[in-house]
């Protein structure tokens, strides 16, 4: 075999060896990127569904504002929520979702809220459209005036605000 | 001088190589480093329960209000009493319990256990922990200074398999 041949095969090896290296690099980076992707759309999916509770709760329509002494995030006025609920159909296509309901978690109570049982009841339903998908909430300071022998106080108890995103979104 | 510049090449296909290769293993660290974004997602769920722990009303009073589980930590600090004359930290503690166990199912979730740890001064004013600790878990961090006395709230919570 001639020196030059040699070299030309030398080369050929080399390329080979060149472009397997490329190609296992490769495929190893897509099987880890594909792997992790369903994960981190559903991540995000979690984190965009968790920061539209958070700022529904934050809303004017919802907050508390400064009703309860100093400004509290993550706190929905119970007065404000039950109003809601009755003029619900004039909000329905403002939040842009199917649906939005708050339940009491301590103390438990699933009785479905309205102005005649308000406020021994659990379940705030503003409202709800018939095709709602998977939900997300998170936890709130459900808070009302309330009164007692001495007097009007503030009451703040634990919620969950849970949120039905249309399935558009 | 045709032996120095063949080592040269030699030398130079190496150093190629060498960076290819520290180029993949830096891609590799990117992806391995930017993967606990679910964590941070799910924690805040723990953050925005603790935020409203520390709000709730309880049925505890001294002789102007109701107490929140924030005041009631203060008052449990100082040793002080309700004025129907319960323990403050016993009334801490058995709202504290009922609010966690309605508030994280361990019975039927994905949920294996809970702990929850207050520090007064660096000192544990109260710990309620239940079911098991596992190695998957998310939590939150909650600090403030009332009357002096600096407080912090350690919430955590264990999953079994929670990537499934």
């Amino acid at each position: 075999m001639k020196k030059a041949q040699l070299k030309i095969q030398q080369m050929a090896f080399m390329l080979i060896a060149i472009t397997l290296l490329f190609a296992l690099a490769g495929m190893f980076v897509l099987v880890f990127m594909f792997s992790g992707l369903k994960e981190s759309a559903t991540a995000l999916n979690e984190r965009n569904a968790l920061l539209l509770v958070s700022r529904l709760a934050n809303s004017p329509e919802f907050s508390c504002g400064e009703s309860f002494g100093m400004l509290k995030l993550n706190c929905v006025d119970e007065d404000k929520a039950i109003i809601l609920k009755q003029n619900s159909n004039d909000y329905k296509n403002f939040w842009g979702v199917a649906g939005i309901e708050i339940q009491k978690i301590y103390p438990e109570n699933n009785i479905e809220c309205n102005l005649g049982n308000y406020p021994n009841c659990g379940l705030i339903t503003i409202y709800s459209e018939k095709n709602k998908g998977v939900s997300s909430s998170n936890f709130i300071s459900l808070c009302r005036k309330t009164s007692s022998e001495n007097g009007i106080y503030d009451k703040c108890e634990i919620a969950k605000l849970i949120v039905f995103p249309r399935s558009e979104q | 001088m045709k032996k120095f510049s063949k080592a040269q090449e030699e030398m130079m296909g190496f150093v190629l190589i060498v960076v290819i290769i520290a180029i993949f293993i830096l891609i590799f660290v990117a992806f391995m480093i930017s993967r606990p974004e679910k964590q941070a997602v799910e924690s805040f769920e723990a953050e925005s329960f603790v935020q409203s722990l520390l709000q709730y009303t309880t049925d505890c009073r001294d002789n102007l209000e109701f107490l929140s589980i924030e005041s009631l930590i203060n008052k449990c600090q100082k040793k002080e009493k309700c004025l129907d004359e319960r323990d403050t930290c016993n009334v801490l503690e058995k709202n504290i319990k009922e609010i966690i166990s309605k508030s994280w199912d361990i019975q039927n979730s994905p949920i294996k256990g809970y702990s929850l740890a207050i520090l007064s001064n660096k000192q544990e004013l109260l710990k309620v922990q239940e079911g098991n600790s596992t190695s998957n878990s998310i939590g939150a961090v909650q600090s403030f200074v009332r009357s002096g006395i600096p407080t912090e709230i350690n919430f955590e919570v264990f999953y079994y398999r929670r990537d499934d």
